[in-house]
């Protein structure tokens, strides 16, 4: 595995390197946590503790380990702390009125070819995400790191700290799960 | 191929849509989707799902949030570098502090060897005075260290 330089120029106090990784993954680290804890204000009070907890952390990182899984670890940790400190019963079970805050971002549509194809498209992704809102944190999470952090299995399990077997029911359950909410629609 | 292994491979067709089989699983499942229509009807439905799952869009954090961590990891950041050259100082000060203790006393041994007998029989009052003295300024150095420590750490807790 290759060594990151900006993780290691961090890890000699380099703020330009700070800002560099910043940059890099803001927007994979806050769409985590937001999947992970739904409100977007709570997703950016996490994003800010995320950071601090590297920059206190890093002296302890093995450059060459794998950053992301690392950072994800950090942020799942801190999410699923508030999630037990402020809603401990969203770890087990999907919230009935568990609607996804839908963003600037998330409206715009994507390279569809008409109207209706954005309309309906735009539809669709809102159902899936409404979908997903229903599941329980550790399906959403594993959905999340799997289709748009595009982790493979090896490094989901080592985010969530499961072994690799778990890891993979765990997805399948999250995708049947999924399909089921869908279906219900 | 008998049903156990029909419904085995009807559990990995979630899997392989997401990607997450081995090879081997990846060989097991193509080959049987080829003979099974009811998995490969199964397989077909999978895919457009996790194709969605791919494309969902990516919520962005506001500008304002990228600044404000950027500034307060600089900060944190900043704090923790002149923490570390803190402690690497006062490393160095109690070793020079410790070095010039014990050079102070091979002094203070060689000139009792040599003067000790002009000045006898004070000298052995003058090295429990010597030890006293130093380890009077290890304590007012000790104390003075705690008191430095209490008033930084409610100087950052203002702050």
């Amino acid at each position: 595995m290759a060594v990151d330089a900006d993780v290691v120029q961090l890890r000699r106090g380099d703020l330009n390197a700070l800002s560099e990784l910043i940059t890099r993954y803001q927007n994979r680290l806050y769409r985590y946590l937001l999947r992970m804890v739904r409100q977007p204000a709570e997703a950016d009070d996490l994003f800010q503790q995320t950071w601090l907890r590297v920059v206190e952390k890093i002296g302890s990182f093995n450059p060459n380990r794998n950053f992301d899984a690392w950072l994800f670890t950090l942020a799942r940790n801190l999410a699923i702390d508030h999630l037990r400190r402020i809603r401990p019963q969203s770890l087990d079970e999907p919230l009935a009125d568990g609607r996804h805050s839908e963003t600037v971002a998330e409206r715009i549509p994507s390279k569809d070819h008409t109207p209706l194809d954005h309309a309906l498209a735009a539809e669709r992704r809102t159902e899936i995400i409404e979908a997903m809102s229903g599941l329980p944190v550790m399906y959403r999470e594993v959905l999340t790191l799997r289709f748009e952090e595009e982790m493979k299995i090896e490094e989901i399990a080592q985010v969530t700290a499961v072994p690799l077997s778990t890891a993979k029911a765990r997805l399948r359950r999250s995708l049947e799960q999924l399909r089921d909410a869908l279906e219900a629609r | 191929m008998g049903l156990s292994e029909h419904d085995k491979i009807r559990e990995l067709l979630a899997l392989a849509a997401a990607d997450a089989l081995t090879s081997a699983e990846e060989e097991q499942v193509a080959e049987h989707v080829r003979s099974c229509p009811a998995c490969s009807n199964e397989l077909a439905a999978w895919l457009p799902i996790a194709s969605e799952l791919r494309r969902l869009p990516t919520p962005q954090p506001s500008s304002w949030l990228v600044h404000a961590t950027l500034a307060r990891a600089e900060a944190k950041l900043s704090e923790q570098a002149e923490h570390d050259w803190n402690r690497r100082v006062m490393i160095c000060v109690v070793a020079f502090a410790w070095l010039l203790t014990i050079a102070s006393w091979l002094v203070f041994h060689f000139v009792s060897e040599r003067f000790g007998s002009l000045l006898e029989p004070q000298f052995g009052h003058a090295w429990i005075s010597f030890a006293a003295f130093t380890a009077l300024g290890w304590l007012a150095g000790g104390v003075a260290a705690v008191m430095l420590a209490v008033r930084q750490r409610g100087e950052r807790r203002l702050a």
